[in-house]
C-alpha cells in the first residue's frame, strides 16, 4: 500500500527522496503510474512528484531547443516555436490527457504509446539525466533502449531545430483521433540539390522500445530524393523492426503496413 | 502511512483536507467534499468520464493525487452549474437529446467547458478532438457534437447580446 | 428530427399517434447535465467495507486449497468469504421462470471453470486494504484441460457438474425446429448454398462499471443500492441464495450508467448482502473497470452454419441451420438466448422446409449472457448475409430477393405461428424510395397484407 507522496522543489531533493524513501519510483503526469495504482499494486509504496522540482518549461533559443522533463504535452502544443510538432502531439491520445502528461514521461510509456519519443529519436535529441554523481548526457535513442538506474532522474531533453520542412511525422491509428499506433514514423531528412545528404528515421509500435531505421536512412543516403527511391529504401524498414500482436494490431500487420508507412511519412502522401 | 492536510479552492471555496497518501482527486471530491456529479469510470485514464477543470484546464481526476496539486482552483460539475436555471452548455446538452444514461454527461460537459472557453468558434472537428477522451456508449456521439456545437452559438449570442 | 410516416397500415391503427414522432424533454436529462443523477455509487455509508474479489488466474483448474493467512494479517482486512460462507450456493439466474439445473456457484467449491471466476472474497476497511490482501490470497489448482471451441466441445469430455457441455432441452441436445422436409427441399432446389457465420464475444463496456452497496438496517431488512438492470430478478435470486425471505431485502435502483443489457446477472449483489449480513456493516462491491472487461458477460460467440436450397428464380425453398451459442463456462441467460436465436430462424422469410438444430453450449471462457437482442443479432448478422450471398451467386438485386422471400400477413412460420402484422415489404420499399432505387413493378406493389398471384 502507498505510504508517501513526496513532493520535492528541487532535482537533488528528489533524488534524495528516491534514495532515502523506501519502494520510492518517479511520479511525472501519471498517465501511466498511477492506474497501476489505482488498480493495487506491490511494485512501489512511494511516489516522488516531480510536478513542483522545477522541471517544466521550453527554452528555443538560436537553433536549440530545450524541454523540461516535466513539461506536459499540452504546453509543447501551445509553443508556436515547436510548431512542427503539433501535428505530432495532435496524435497523442486525447488533449485532457496531454494536459497531464510529460515529456519526460513519454520516454517511459511501453509500446505502442510514446509517439513524442519517436519525434525525439529522429530529431537527435539528448537526455540529461541526473544522477548520484552528477550528470550526464546522452542520446534520447539510448535512454530508451538502456533505461536509466534507480535513483537517476530525466530532467530535460534538447535537440536542434530541424531546418524548415525537414521534420517528417505519419502515425497510422485504428480512429481518428487518440489511438495508440500501428506504426508511428518520424523523420528529419535533408536535402541538397535533389539528393538526400542525411537522414534520421524512428519507428514507434514495432519494437519493444522506439527504434532507429538505420537500414532506411543507410539506403536513402546519398539517393535522389524521388518516389521510387524512396519506396525502394522505404522497404528497408522492415530490417529494423520487431514487432508484436497487440490489442490494436497483429505483427503481421505491422511488418505490412510499416514500409507503406515509412514512405507516406517520407514523402508527405 | 502519513495523512497530510491539502488545500484546494473547489468551486470557488477554499478546502481543506485531510487525505491519505495517493488519494485522487475524484475520491476527495466524491467522497470527502460530496461531489458526486464526477463520475469514476475506469480509474485508468481511458474514459474521460471523471474528467474536471484543475486550474482552468481539464483532467482526469482519477490520476491526480492531490498532494500533488496543493493549491489548484478545480472547477467541477457543480460548480458549472448556475444558481438558477442551466449553463448554456447544460441547456445545449438538455434541449439537443445530447444524455442518455448520463453517466459520461458531467465530463464531457466540463470537456466543452474548456474547449469554448478556449475557442469560441470550434469547428466539428475541433469538437470531436476535444472530446476524443472522452467515451459514451449510448449516444453514438453525434447529438453530444451537436449540442457543444449548439452551446457554442448560445455563449457567443449571448456575450453579444450582453455586449450590444 | 423527420416526422413519422403514418400513412402506412392507417386502417390497421386504432388510436392516433400523439407522442411518437414527436420530441419529448427526457425526464432524466435535467439531472444527468447537472451531474445530480443519482448512481447508486452516490450514495454513501459510513463505516463501508469495501469487497474485493480473488479471482481465477486458470481457466479450468481444481482448487486444491486457498491460503488466506497472509491476507488477513493486511492491515484492515476484517473477513474473507467462501463458498462456505454461502447459504445455497448453487443457483441459476433463470430458475425463477423454471429453468434448471442450478449450474453455477455463487463462489466455486472444488474447481474454477473460466479465468477470472471469482474465488473468494476480501472485506476491508478500505479499497485499498481490500486490494493488497486480495493479492495476498494463495489459491493452489490443479489445470484441467480448457476446452474454447464450441463444437470441440460438444464431443470433449463433461466438465460440467451436470454431465454435459450442452444444455438440456427437454431431452435433446439442442433446441430444435423442424417444419416441412429440408433434404426434399434441397433435392428439389437448383441450387445448394452453404456459408458458415462466426461472431466474437462482445463486452458492452458501460461506462458505469458493474457494483452495488449493501447496507443492514435497524429493521434487520438488507438495503442494496445497485446497478442491476434487472431489480426483480435480482431481488428474487438473492433471497434464493441467502435463505431468507424476499421481504428481508430491498432493491434501490433503475439509474443505470449504461447496461445494454450487461447488468441483468445476479453476480454483485447476493456477496455484498452476505458480507453485510455477516458483518452487519455496509458493504460496497465494485466492478473494476479491468474487472468490467474480463468477467462481465459479454455478448455470447455464436458460429452459424445455413444451408439454403434455392431455385433460380430467387425463392428460398429450404433452409437448414446449425447454430451453436457459446454460453461460457455458466448458462446464465444463455439458455433463453439459444431459444430466441431458434425462434427466429429462418428469418423473416417465408420458407416451406426449415430445419433448426440450435446448440446451448458450455466452453471454459467468460459466461457470455444478456446484450441487445442477444440470440437474434448475430443471426441476423448470419442470415442478411447469407441473403446477400445467394443474391450475389443469381446476380439478382438483393433488396428484390429479399421482396420475393419476405413473410406475409397469413404465412405460417417455421415454429408455427402465424404471421401477423408483417411489415418487411413495406419498410424494404421505403429504404429503396429513401435511397433513390427503383424497385421492378411487380416488387413495388407488393404488400404485407395479402400474397399477390
Amino acid at each position: 500500500m502507498l505510504q508517501t507522496v513526496a513532493m520535492p522543489g528541487s532535482v537533488p531533493e528528489a533524488q534524495r527522496f528516491l534514495s532515502n524513501l523506501e519502494g520510492a519510483i518517479i511520479l511525472a503526469g501519471g498517465t501511466v503510474v498511477m492506474p497501476v495504482l489505482n488498480y493495487g499494486t506491490d511494485a512501489f509504496t512511494s511516489l516522488v512528484s516531480l510536478r513542483k522540482a522545477g522541471l517544466s518549461g521550453i527554452s528555443v533559443e538560436t537553433g536549440k531547443t530545450t524541454i523540461g522533463a516535466a513539461t506536459t504535452l499540452t504546453e509543447l502544443e501551445d509553443e508556436k516555436a515547436l510548431a512542427f510538432l503539433h501535428p505530432a502531439l495532435d496524435t497523442i491520445a486525447s488533449p485532457t490527457i496531454r494536459n497531464m502528461a510529460t515529456a519526460g514521461g513519454n520516454l517511459f510509456v511501453k509500446q505502442p504509446y510514446g509517439d513524442l519519443t519517436v519525434c525525439l529519436i529522429a530529431l537527435g535529441a539528448a537526455a540529461t539525466i541526473a544522477g548520484a554523481k552528477g550528470e550526464r548526457i546522452e542520446p534520447v535513442e539510448q535512454t530508451v533502449s538502456s533505461g536509466v538506474k534507480a535513483g537517476e532522474i530525466v530532467t530535460q531533453v534538447s535537440f536542434a531545430m530541424p531546418a524548415k520542412d525537414a521534420f517528417k511525422f505519419t502515425k497510422a491509428t485504428r480512429k481518428a483521433f487518440n489511438s495508440a499506433a500501428i506504426v508511428t514514423v518520424a523523420a528529419v531528412v535533408v536535402l541538397e540539390g535533389g539528393v538526400v545528404s542525411s537522414a534520421r528515421i524512428a519507428l514507434g509500435g514495432v519494437a519493444k522500445t522506439p527504434v532507429r531505421a538505420t537500414s532506411v536512412e543507410k539506403a536513402l543516403t546519398g539517393k535522389l530524393f524521388d518516389r521510387a527511391h524512396v519506396e525502394a529504401a522505404a522497404k528497408e524498414a522492415l530490417k529494423d523492426i520487431d514487432p508484436a500482436d497487440d490489442a490494436y494490431a497483429s505483427a503481421w500487420y505491422r511488418a505490412r503496413v510499416t514500409p507503406v508507412h515509412v514512405r507516406r511519412a517520407l514523402l508527405g502522401e | 502511512m502519513k495523512h497530510s492536510v491539502v488545500s484546494l479552492t473547489i468551486n470557488g471555496a477554499e478546502r481543506q483536507m485531510l487525505v491519505a497518501p495517493g488519494s485522487t482527486l475524484i475520491d476527495v471530491l466524491r467522497e470527502s467534499q460530496g461531489l458526486t456529479g464526477t463520475r469514476r469510470g475506469c480509474e485508468q485514464g481511458a474514459c474521460g468520464t471523471c474528467t474536471v477543470l484543475v486550474d482552468g484546464k481539464t483532467a482526469m481526476s482519477c490520476m491526480l493525487p492531490v498532494e500533488t496539486i496543493e493549491g489548484a482552483h478545480v472547477e467541477t460539475i457543480e460548480g458549472l452549474t448556475p444558481p438558477q436555471g442551466l449553463h448554456p452548455i447544460q441547456e445545449a446538452f438538455l434541449q439537443g437529446f445530447a444524455t442518455q444514461c448520463g453517466f459520461c454527461t458531467s465530463g464531457m460537459i466540463m470537456v466543452a467547458a474548456a474547449l469554448l472557453a478556449k475557442n469560441p468558434n470550434p469547428s466539428r472537428e475541433d469538437v470531436v478532438r476535444a472530446i476524443s477522451g472522452n467515451i459514451c456508449r449510448c449516444t453514438g456521439y453525434e447529438a453530444i457534437i451537436d449540442a457543444i456545437l449548439d452551446a457554442a452559438v448560445r455563449i457567443r449570442s449571448a456575450a453579444h447580446a450582453e455586449a450590444a | 428530427m423527420e416526422k413519422i410516416d403514418t400513412s402506412f397500415f392507417a386502417k390497421e391503427r386504432e388510436a392516433e399517434l400523439s407522442v411518437v414522432g414527436e420530441s419529448v424533454q427526457r425526464a432524466d436529462a435535467r439531472g444527468h447535465v447537472t451531474g445530480r443523477t443519482q448512481f447508486y455509487e452516490d450514495v454513501t455509508f459510513p463505516n463501508t467495507l469495501h469487497l474485493k474479489m480473488v479471482r481465477s488466474t486458470r481457466h479450468h483448474a481444481l482448487i486444491k486449497g486457498i491460503d488466506t493467512e497472509a491476507a488477513m494479517k493486511v492491515p484492515g482486512v476484517v473477513r474473507i468469504l467462501t463458498h462456505k460462507d454461502v447459504p445455497n450456493n448453487w443457483y441459476t439466474i433463470l430458475k425463477l421462470i423454471g429453468v434448471g439445473p442450478d449450474d453455477e456457484p455463487v463462489l466455486p467449491e472444488d474447481r474454477v471453470l473460466f479465468m477470472g471466476e471469482q474465488i473468494c472474497a476480501v472485506l476491508a476497511e478500505t479499497p485499498q486494504a481490500a486490494l493488497e490482501a486480495a493479492r495476498r490470497v494463495v489459491v493452489d489448482y490443479e489445470d484441467l484441460p480448457p476446452v474454447f471451441d464450441v463444437e470441440a466441445a460438444m464431443t470433449s469430455t463433461p466438465f460440467k457438474k451436470d454431465g454435459t457441455n450442452y444444455f438440456v432441452y427437454e431431452g435433446h441436445n439442442c433446441r430444435r425446429i423442424r417444419f416441412g422436409d429440408v433434404e426434399k427441399g434441397f433435392a428439389e432446389a437448383d441450387h445448394v448454398i452453404e456459408h458458415r457465420y462466426e461472431s466474437s464475444p462482445i463486452e458492452h463496456a458501460p461506462t458505469e462499471t458493474t457494483g452495488c452497496t449493501a447496507k443492514p438496517e435497524g429493521n434487520g431488512r438488507i438495503t442494496i443500492y445497485s446497478n442491476t438492470q434487472a431489480l426483480y430478478f435480482t431481488l428474487d435470486n438473492m433471497a434464493l441464495i441467502l435463505g431468507v425471505p424476499f421481504n428481508k431485502l430491498r432493491l434501490v435502483g433503475g439509474t443505470v450508467g449504461g447496461g445494454f443489457g450487461g447488468k441483468v446477472d445476479v453476480i454483485v449483489e447476493p456477496i455484498a448482502a452476505l458480507g453485510a449480513m455477516l458483518t452487519n456493516r455496509p458493504v460496497k462491491y465494485a466492478y473494476s473497470r479491468a474487472e468490467e472487461m474480463q468477467v462481465s458477460s459479454p455478448r455470447a460467440a455464436e458460429r452459424i452454419y445455413i444451408k439454403d436450397g434455392v431455385m433460380k428464380d430467387g425463392r428460398i425453398i429450404a433452409r437448414k441451420i446449425t447454430l451453436y451459442v457459446d454460453a461460457g463456462a455458466y448458462c446464465r441467460h444463455s439458455t433463453y438466448g439459444t431459444t430466441k436465436a431458434a425462434a427466429h430462424m429462418p428469418g423473416p422469410y417465408t420458407i416451406p422446409n426449415v430445419h433448426v438444430d440450435a446448440y446451448c453450449v458450455y466452453t471454459n471462457r467468460t459466461p457470455s449472457s444478456a446484450m441487445r437482442g442477444f440470440g437474434v443479432t448475430i443471426g441476423d448478422f448470419a442470415l442478411e448475409s447469407q441473403m446477400d450471398q445467394i443474391a450475389r451467386f443469381l446476380d439478382m438485386d438483393p433488396m428484390e430477393l429479399r421482396l420475393l422471400n419476405a413473410y406475409r400477413d397469413g404465412d405460417m412460420k417455421a415454429h408455427r405461428k402465424k404471421v401477423d402484422g408483417a411489415a418487411l415489404v413495406e419498410v424494404i420499399q421505403a429504404a429503396a424510395r429513401q435511397t433513390g432505387k427503383q424497385l421492378a413493378p411487380r416488387f413495388a406493389k407488393m404488400s404485407s397484407m395479402t400474397r399477390e398471384g
